[in-house]
């Protein structure tokens, strides 16, 4: 079971060292533990989020890929479907089994054949087009909606601190 | 549970608990050795205190002082054994220093074999060791219900060497599926890992032919409990080596012969138990006390698991015969034409397995997905369950979906937690019929390069709106050559939001209809700063709904997406770009190129971990410098707009 895994863990990997996307940087930190990945992404253009760096950690369990990793952002982060302790809401995270909102259907869920790449790609498009349905930070969820000013300000602040800058 | 209760307890670590105990057992011996100098002791000790004292030992007391100081060593060391098993004290600190050995004898067979333990394993250990003992003393105290201290001792010793065979079994188990996930590891470990599994299984033996000697003449009863402690060692044991045997021979990991393999260990276990616990309940004889309270729990845990296998092995069988029957393997030529790799496992296909969906996977791989979610991974579509020959229940068909959940961290914090899924196509939802036409003419208005034909002989096979839809989107469907340029389509459809940037109108433009989601009240028109605008606003559950202009502008085979809700469809983003903006890169999401990155794509990949490390450690450096770099560079350059906050005051424009 586990080998697979590891296999097709590698294969990825390979994949996203030799022709990453574009502004998304991942993989295993310590290989003595292949089942825990580093991701950076990068905010994406013309979106609040906008050129910050953002650190995720990536957890995958042992079936992988039959079973979703799990993605926590390892950063502070400000987001309607990021929970306040930095895990991300998506759907295509979620195993087709459990259905903790109860609405998704599972053809928008977690398949094998999605892959780190398409996560991290779906989490550029998360942070910048938030789904502020499925709250996972209500505040966020709020802001995003009736103070798109205050929110702007919180991200760029976030922004300036991932890449390690004062706050202006 | 017990576990929590017991975890917080402070336990002294072993260097201190060994230093403790040697120095106890020197006090013992000293004492034992001041007794024993003594000729007369054995009088002086049998006058105290022991009055059950053997007649062989007054016997050679009498002999004793006509040797007097010419005892030699080992005649001392008898004595002085023999006095410390009469003192009660010392007869503790003996039992102290047994137990403190085979603690510092299993830390060094840990260090040897596992060297340092990973935070995983030791909480497990830890959680298994407070488990075991909780429940080896309701054993001793609920039911055997001994009344004296030897038995007692005798019990506890018994279970001590079977529970620090149990350990290191789990550890085993633990360290063998860390070392089959591990990419880079030596062929010592595994050494080192098989001879200690072959310890275990001869010292389980060994335990096994001591319950029989010694149990058998105690009763029945008795031999049955001592036999099923070694016997579930034994299974646990025997199953890490029977993966490992299955390993060497390669043998494919949900092959019936690696899945029969586990089955048949996975029951055997759970029946021994199961026997175990009830054998209890039944000879402790008393259904109201605390004790049988805790078996009757563990029992109907037990039960539950055992039904869950059965569930889950019915579950597997009914699949695996339903596949074979339905989805028949694919054709040589099939598969030699099918240049992907199978899309679950990333590797090339030698044989495979054809979906009605016409996706291929290998057989195992199916297999093992299907065991969770009875649908194909690709498109989704619904397998026709194995459960379809199942009456057909209210609750079945509001509930198409059988979930079964079972949730191990519920009763003991080790056991494993998971789900199986079962989907079900209802036959009722089959589109028949003037259904069918009227089905046909809407998929028309929305995809008017489709001939009506084709959508009704498709809408036919796939006999579901949806999956036809997923056809034409995916781009299954033949299309009507004539008809490729796509009609313009009122933006306000999917724009929830509207945009102020003016709206040309190009009968092929589909962009407008993607405002600048973030900066909706900008008057300058964002789109033109960032060609192929990277956030199409597609709001949550209309994409899927209207996926018309969608398709209408990207005839061309999109990658396989499920949408989700949250999500923007990767599909929409390629088929927007590839519109008006003839210079925006497409096919893939995000605008390449726009801005450059020092590790460009094709960064080697090297061949040991270490290096990957430091390369990955660079790539990430170099990202981020250049994201700080261009960050920096666009305040410095850039008046940032008033809805984006923060005017840099220390960046003046160049």
């Amino acid at each position: 079971m586990a080998g697979s895994a590891l296999r097709r863990l590698m294969a990825e990997y390979k994949q996203l060292t030799i022709n990453p996307p574009e502004g998304i940087i991942a993989g295993p930190i310590n290989e003595e533990n292949f089942f825990e990945w580093e991701a950076l992404i990068t905010g994406p253009e013309g979106t609040c989020f906008e050129g910050g760096i953002f650190p995720a950690k990536l957890v995958f369990p042992p079936d992988y890929p039959l079973s979703p990793p799990k993605m926590q952002f390892i950063c502070e982060m400000f987001h309607p479907n990021i929970y306040s302790d930095g895990r991300v809401c998506i759907s295509i995270l979620h195993a087709p089994g459990d259905d903790p909102m109860g609405y998704e259907s599972s053809a928008e869920r977690w398949s094998p054949v999605q892959s780190v790449e398409k996560i991290l790609l779906s989490v550029v498009s998360m942070l910048a087009e938030p789904n502020d349905e499925s709250g996972a930070n209500v505040d966020a969820a709020k802001m995003w909606r009736e103070d798109r000013d205050q929110f702007n300000k919180i991200a760029e602040r976030l922004v300036r601190k991932t890449l390690g800058l004062p706050p202006p | 549970m017990p576990v929590t209760l017991v975890d917080r307890l402070p336990l002294p670590n072993l260097k201190v608990y060994t230093a403790g105990s040697v120095s106890l057992l020197s006090i013992a011996v000293y004492y034992a050795l001041s007794v024993t100098s003594d000729p007369n002791w054995r009088s002086n000790a049998t006058l105290g205190r022991q009055d059950a004292m053997e007649p062989a030992g007054e016997e050679r007391a009498l002999p004793a002082p006509a040797l007097g100081a010419s005892r030699n060593v080992s005649e001392q060391f008898v004595d002085v054994l023999t006095f410390m098993m009469q003192e009660p004290l010392c007869m503790w600190t003996l039992i102290n220093i047994a137990y403190c050995s085979l603690a510092v004898f299993g830390f060094g067979v840990q260090r040897l074999v596992f060297g340092q333990l990973r935070v995983a394993e030791a909480q497990r250990v830890k959680d298994k060791f407070w488990n075991y003992v909780f429940y080896k003393f309701i054993f001793v105290f609920g039911v055997i219900n001994v009344q004296y201290m030897d038995e007692v001792l005798l019990w506890c010793s018994w279970f001590t060497l079977v529970g620090f065979l149990h350990l290191l079994g789990q550890l085993c188990k633990d360290r063998y599926e860390y070392l089959s996930s591990s990419p880079n590891t030596g062929g010592w470990a595994h050494v080192r890992l098989a001879c200690l599994l072959g310890g275990i299984l001869a010292a389980a033996t060994a335990l096994l032919g001591a319950a029989a000697a010694w149990g058998l003449p105690a009763g029945r009863d008795t031999f049955a409990f001592m036999a099923a402690e070694c016997i579930l060692v034994l299974v646990a044991v025997l199953h890490v080596a029977a993966r490992y045997v299955l390993q060497l021979y390669e043998a494919d990991v949900a092959g019936p012969a690696a899945y029969y393999t586990h089955l048949v260990f996975d029951s055997v276990s759970l029946v021994v138990e199961l026997l175990h616990v009830l054998h209890m309940v039944v000879y402790s004889n008393m259904l109201v006390s605390m004790a049988s309270l805790v078996l009757l729990m563990q029992l109907r845990h037990l039960l539950h698991e055992l039904q869950a296998r059965v569930r889950r092995h019915r579950l597997y069988t009914e699949l695996a015969t339903h596949m074979s029957r339905n989805y028949p393997m694919a054709s040589k030529e099939e598969v030699e034409k099918n240049q992907d790799n199978c899309a679950i496992c990333w590797e090339p296909m030698k044989e495979a397995r054809k979906l009605p969906c016409s996706h291929l996977f290998h057989n195992s791989c199916l297999c093992q997905w299907v065991q969770q979610d009875a649908s194909c991974p690709t498109c989704r579509r619904a397998l026709a369950a194995a459960g379809a020959a199942r009456p057909h229940s209210d609750a079945a068909a509001r509930h198409p979906n059988h979930l079964f959940h079972f949730d191990g961290s519920r009763y003991v914090s080790w056991l494993p937690s998971f789900s199986v899924e079962v989907t079900r196509v209802r036959p009722e939802a089959a589109l028949a019929g003037a259904q069918l036409d009227a089905a046909a003419a809407q998929l028309q208005l929305m995809f008017p390069q489709y001939s009506r034909h084709a959508l009704a002989s498709d809408l036919a096979r796939t006999r579901s709106a949806d999956l036809t839809l997923d056809n034409i989107l995916e781009g299954r469907l033949p299309e009507r050559p004539d008809m490729i340029v796509p009609e313009p389509i009122n933006p306000s459809v999917i724009a929830p939001e509207p945009t102020p940037a003016p709206v040309p109108s190009s009968p092929a433009l589909v962009v407008p209809s993607t405002p600048a989601p973030v900066v909706p009240s900008s008057p300058v028109p964002v789109l033109s700063s960032s060609p192929a605008p990277v956030m199409p606003s597609s709001p949550a559950p209309e994409t899927s709904s209207s996926p018309a202009p969608i398709a209408a502008s990207s005839p061309a085979p999109v990658a396989a997406s499920s949408p989700a809700p949250v999500l923007v469809d990767v599909a929409t983003v390629t088929a927007t770009s590839a519109g008006p903006f003839a210079s925006a890169p497409s096919g893939s999401w995000s605008p390449r190129g726009l801005y450059e990155l020092d590790d460009s794509p094709g960064v080697r990949f090297s061949g040991t971990a270490e290096e990957r490390e430091q390369a990955l450690a660079r790539r990430k450096e170099a990202l981020l410098s250049a994201a700080r770099r261009r960050y920096l560079d666009r305040v410095a350059r850039v008046a940032p707009p008033p809805t984006h906050v923060s005017p840099a005051p220390q960046a003046p424009p160049h």
